[in-house]
């Protein structure tokens, strides 16, 4: 080994070649373009119906249409959602009240006969849930409903669906729009800028989340 | 497998994968058949047995589930307010170790085998008088089951019925004194747990509390004199205490006495046994007709009979004798455990059913009980859990849990109650009443039945008198004998001197705090609790006084050989200040051989050491070092503030200067106070140090059981701690216990460190804890300076989830999340909504805490203090209010109001 000849010899600056560099351009570009497209996609997919349901209608043991029942017959949506007014859960009608109005009218039809199997056998009657908050999300339907909130803001016109879908997708954006318009210390209609910025509760984190 | 290969095999597995992706499972939603649409929360009132005697609780049910205890306002026993134990009630009721199942000879078998067996049995018990029955019970105060045991002796000629209470009594002599703490200027109490372990210990602590509570203006609290050798919950609380020996009791008493005839007199004792009992016999003279003197149920018939004659000449106002509502003294009753033990030596049992109680394990080991049971033909055991009595009877038969069946209860001061079941059993079970009914007649009837026949003479066929019964929780008909008595005074009016050597070293043996006599081993919430005082959890330990410590050279685990007449026994030695030098504690209700999975193995069996003839304490013959080292696990290290003042105690009579310095200026913007503007207050004075706040706490806001090891390791979870301050000389110091909660403090430390604003200030003043924002950088909870922030290390919360008894209303929190107190958030938004719904503004009281619900001494209020007529502003504005670690300036919201002790008098 002789370290003084090997250090006089120019060590060749290594670099790549055109194609090289050109490849590597358009591998970095696409990477990006990959991961953007990736982004996008996902961003698209949490967005879309397929995700949030809006629009969809899910599979029901019972084709129940609220738009015969609320839009023609115009019964009422507290007589069937019966403590909407008072509590957090809207409320289901129990099979006796379904069979109120189907002891007399159209008592022998194929569509209902999942109604009156659960009636015979005692076992209630599992519906598919269209609208559904995540767990962490603490809603109240009766603050809501006595606040003069309509139905519809959230659920739509229900009166017009023969299936019942989801009509709003019901994220927290969506949530927090309309509590920083009503709330009424929120000085007006003005959002509040932030949450502790805001002299009412309703844009305070454990209003829902607690 | 060659390369090829694997990569098919992966290929082939990922694309199967994707086969088997469905999308989310849909959510459903019910149609119940009939009735109304589920209701979301409603209240039953109902009664929880406590040794015997009633407590008026109600339960609350979510969708069904019973998801929390709360204390019934009506019962006259409970004043709105539950003890630990009714708060532990929630999750024995959902436990999944509590026996479901009838067992054989210990396989598990059917009822109908069961009723075959005993078929035979029944024929022969109703016709013949030679085989004896006997049924071995607690006492209680059930007019249903006593109706049935008296039918049952009634049928049976042979049958005889004893009774075994494991944790004494505190009745004497068939009568109960009723004390008027509201009204007493004196108050004594000898080896008595006046506050925490007393059939009325909830009404003591409400009126205690009454008088305790400063207000300008009120006359001065009484003072208060304990005597005891270990210190407890009402001796902590106590103005005076006076560490002693059990032995040396007929030295103090009597010069009590002589002091009492004779102000000039002197007690002539040690200096600080001297000063003591000047002061309080100057004391009871001044307060002649106003004085409370109470003996504990480990206090022999000479003490007892002394604390009578006291009450009887310097209680006459405040103190009145009942009869024991309780069945200690029935005439029916064939005797005790001891009787039942002789009569199975000599072979004359030949069928026993032992209702409730675990003797295997509970009763002192020299009694020999456990081989005396298995030497009896035919044993049946109704019990909630297979314990070690289950082991060894040929019948093991599942006992419904108290919120599962129907029976009736009364309290200490006579009132009944119907205890009605929050739901149905999960397995088929029978309560002790109703199998008594079986036993007898062979035919089953439900438990309401059996109630409802029980109560027909009163009125129970009126549907609508029923309903209300039911519904406020008690019976409002005058029970028989409900009137007050005088106790025959004791002719020897003098206490005998001074009987054995003083100086011995003696054992005392004290239920545990926490799992009494065993009766709550398979609690997880009560064995993680930190016990009153000694702040152990998961397991007990040989307590000794600082100085019997030292002149042993023992430190805190050093494995001691505690050796006493009866037997031995090695546990980990921890010394208690304020404990009577020449006293071992020996705390009963661990070293379970059969508790389920929680219980069995932890801690030491001290009924080893226990003889049967002297159940509350013996003389040690030995007590040595056995070289080993076990520390038990102990809380009061963990989440330390120390060295500053942060509990604070005055006296009452002194107009103290106010507490709470001038505002201090802040670089932070002042925050807006909003109103409401939530705040709570922690009067010291007031509080016991029960610990009922933290189980509340725990039931309320679904907070999960970590476990012995993890506690070790400073992670127990519970949102509201107890501190214990013990100050002064170690001998005889002065205990403070202070509950320390979430400050939710206005320039809160916590919230500007944290990098993702999980935990941000709502307009309402409430330190609010996003779950779902949080990535567990823990800075927050290092940025605290009262450590009150818990971190899920573990996803200890998995269980709860499982478990049916988690409160709905609050999120069942994720491991890696930091969480803590939030001022019961969704009690808050509960009451808003419903003010909201009704059309109406918040009033006082309208939001309460679990915590402030659940006290027995009103110590905690919360409100909003932005009303100056609520309730927590009238009590942060007084003078003697004062805010924990005030110096930082973090504003907290929660105050505290320093605790009033009387001092000496000079």
């Amino acid at each position: 080994m002789q370290p003084e000849a090997q250090s006089q010899v120019p060590v060749p600056r290594r670099s790549l070649g055109q194609a090289a560099t050109t490849a590597l351009r358009v591998g970095i570009a696409a990477l990006v373009m990959l991961a953007g497209g990736i982004a996008y996609g996902v961003f698209q997919y949490f967005h879309s119906s397929y995700w949030t349901r809006v629009g969809l209608a899910e599979d029901q043991p019972v084709l129940f249409s609220h738009r015969h029942h609320a839009g023609q017959l115009r019964i009422d949506c507290r007589f069937c959602h019966a403590s909407v007014e008072s509590a957090a859960f809207a409320g289901m009608p129990t099979v006796a009240t379904c069979l109120g109005c189907h002891r007399q009218v159209l008592t022998d039809t194929a569509l209902l006969a999942p109604v009156r199997r659960s009636a015979e056998l005692g076992v209630p009657l599992r519906w598919t849930r269209v609208t559904r908050l995540p767990d962490h999300v603490h809603f109240h339907h009766g603050v809501h409903v006595s606040r003069g909130v309509d139905c519809g803001v959230c659920h739509g016109e229900v009166a017009r669906m023969a299936l019942t879908a989801k009509a709003r997708s019901l994220d927290m954006r969506w949530c927090v729009d309309c509590h920083r318009e009503v709330a009424p210390d929120a000085g007006g209609r003005e959002p509040a800028p932030t949450p502790t910025a805001a002299a009412g509760h309703l844009t305070n984190c454990s209003t829902c989340h607690y | 497998m060659d390369r090829r290969a694997f990569l098919q095999a992966m290929a082939a597995s990922l694309a199967l994968a994707g086969t088997g992706c469905r999308g989310r499972p849909p959510h459903g939603i019910i149609s119940r058949v009939e009735g109304t649409a589920a209701v979301e929360v409603e209240w039953f009132a109902t009664v929880m047995p406590s040794e015997g005697y009633g407590r008026g609780i109600v339960v609350r049910t979510n969708h069904g589930h019973p998801t929390k205890v709360e204390g019934n306002p009506d019962h006259p026993e409970s004043l709105g307010a539950t003890d630990v134990f009714a708060q532990a009630a929630i999750l024995s009721l959902h436990d999944p170790v509590r026996s479901r199942t009838p067992r054989h000879a210990g396989n598990p078998a059917t009822w109908e085998q069961f009723a075959e067996a005993w078929e035979i049995r029944r024929t022969r018990f109703r016709t013949n008088s030679t085989p004896i029955l006997a049924i071995l019970a607690e006492p209680t105060t059930s007019p249903t089951w006593l109706r049935q045991i008296h039918a049952l002796l009634d049928d049976f000629p042979s049958a005889r019925w004893y009774q075994h209470a494991p944790l004494g009594s505190h009745s004497h002599r068939g009568h109960l004194p009723e004390f008027d703490l509201a009204q007493a200027e004196v108050i004594l109490t000898v080896e008595s747990d006046l506050l925490y372990r007393h059939p009325a210990a909830l009404r003591h602590g409400r009126a205690l509390a009454g008088r305790r509570l400063s207000e300008p203006g009120k006359p001065l609290p009484p003072r208060f004199y304990a005597i005891e050798a270990v210190p407890s919950v009402t001796g902590a609380v106590a103005d005076f205490r006076l560490p002693m020996a059990p032995a040396r009791l007929s030295a103090i008493l009597p010069a009590v006495d002589r002091c009492l005839r004779d102000p000039a007199a002197a007690p002539g004792l040690e200096p600080a046994a001297d000063g003591f009992v000047r002061d309080l016999a100057d004391a009871m003279r001044r307060a002649r007709g106003r004085v409370v003197v109470s003996a504990g149920p480990a206090c022999n018939d000479r003490i007892r009979d002394w604390s009578d004659r006291l009450n009887l000449h310097y209680g006459r106002d405040v103190v009145r004798w009942r009869r024991d509502v309780r069945s200690d003294r029935n005439p029916r009753c064939h005797g005790g455990l001891a009787d039942l033990a002789a009569a199975i030596t000599v072979g004359e049992i030949d069928t026993l059913v032992v209702c409730g109680l675990n003797p295997a394990y509970a009763a002192a080991r020299d009694l020999r009980y456990g081989e005396l049971h298995a030497r009896i033909p035919f044993t049946v055991h109704l019990g909630e859990h297979w314990d070690e009595t289950a082991m060894l009877s040929t019948w093991h038969l599942p006992e419904a849990h108290f919120l599962e069946s129907w029976s009736d209860l009364r309290g200490a001061g006579g009132i009944a109650s119907i205890q009605q079941p929050v739901r149905l059993p999960e397995a088929e079970s029978r309560n002790a009443a109703e199998l008594l009914h079986y036993l007898r007649s062979g035919t089953t009837a439900g438990s309401e039945t059996l109630v409802r026949e029980t109560w027909r003479a009163a009125g129970a066929n009126d549907e609508d008198r029923w309903v209300s019964w039911l519904q406020r929780g008690i019976v409002d008909e005058p029970m028989h004998g409900d009137e007050f008595v005088t106790p025959p005074e004791d002719g020897t009016a003098e206490l005998p001197p001074s009987v054995g050597k003083a100086d011995g070293l003696s054992a005392l043996f004290t239920p545990d705090p926490n799992v009494l006599d065993g009766r709550w081993s398979a609690n997880a919430w009560l064995q993680e609790l930190p016990k009153p005082l000694t702040q152990l959890a998961w397991g007990n330990a040989i307590l000794l006084s600082p100085a019997l410590a030292s002149r042993l050279g023992v430190q805190n685990g050093d494995v001691l050989r505690c050796s006493t007449a009866s037997g031995e026994l090695d546990a980990p030695a921890w010394t208690m200040a304020g404990q009577a030098d020449n006293t071992v504690a020996l705390s009963l209700g661990y070293g379970r051989r059969s508790a389920g999975p929680l219980a069995s193995g932890l801690g030491y069996d001290a009924n080893l050491a226990r003889s049967a003839e002297s159940p509350w304490h013996t003389a040690v013959l030995a007590l040595r070092k056995t070289g080993g080292h076990a520390l038990p696990v102990c809380a009061q290290g963990h989440f330390q503030m120390d060295g500053r003042d942060l509990a604070r105690v005055l006296e009452p009579a002194i107009a103290s200067p106010a507490l709470a310095p001038a505002h201090r200026t802040s670089l932070y913007p002042p925050r807006a106070g909003g109103n409401p503007a939530w705040g709570m207050s922690i009067d010291l004075s007031a509080c016991l140090g029960c610990n009922a706040c933290v189980l509340a706490c725990q039931a309320e806001n679904n907070i999960p059981v970590v476990g012995r090891e993890q506690v070790a390791r400073g992670r127990e979870m519970h949102w509201l701690r107890i501190d214990r301050y013990v100050t002064g000389d170690p001998a005889q110091p002065r205990f403070v216990a202070q509950p320390v909660p979430c400050m939710h403090c206005e320039n809160a430390p916590c919230e500007v460190v944290c990098p993702v604003g999980a935990t941000v200030h709502s307009s309402e003043g409430l330190n609010d804890m996003v779950y779902n924002r949080c990535i567990g950088t823990r800075y927050c909870s290092n940025n605290c300076p009262y450590k009150v922030r818990r971190f899920n290390f573990l996803d200890y919360g998995g269980d709860a989830r499982a478990a049916g008894g988690a409160n709905p209303r609050v999120t069942i929190r994720e491991r890696g999340v930091m969480e803590k107190c939030t001022y019961c958030v969704q009690r808050i938004n509960a009451g808003r909504i419903a003010a909201e719904v009704a059309g109406r503004p918040l009033r006082d009281g309208d939001v309460r805490t679990a915590c402030q619900q659940v006290c027995p001494a009103s110590a905690i209020v919360f409100g909003n203090l932005a009303d100056p007529a609520s309730e927590v502003s009238r009590r942060a504005a007084s003078p003697t209010s004062y805010a924990l670690l005030d110096e930082l300036n973090t504003r907290p919201r929660t105050t505290y109001r320093a605790a009033l002790r009387h001092p000496p008098r000079p």
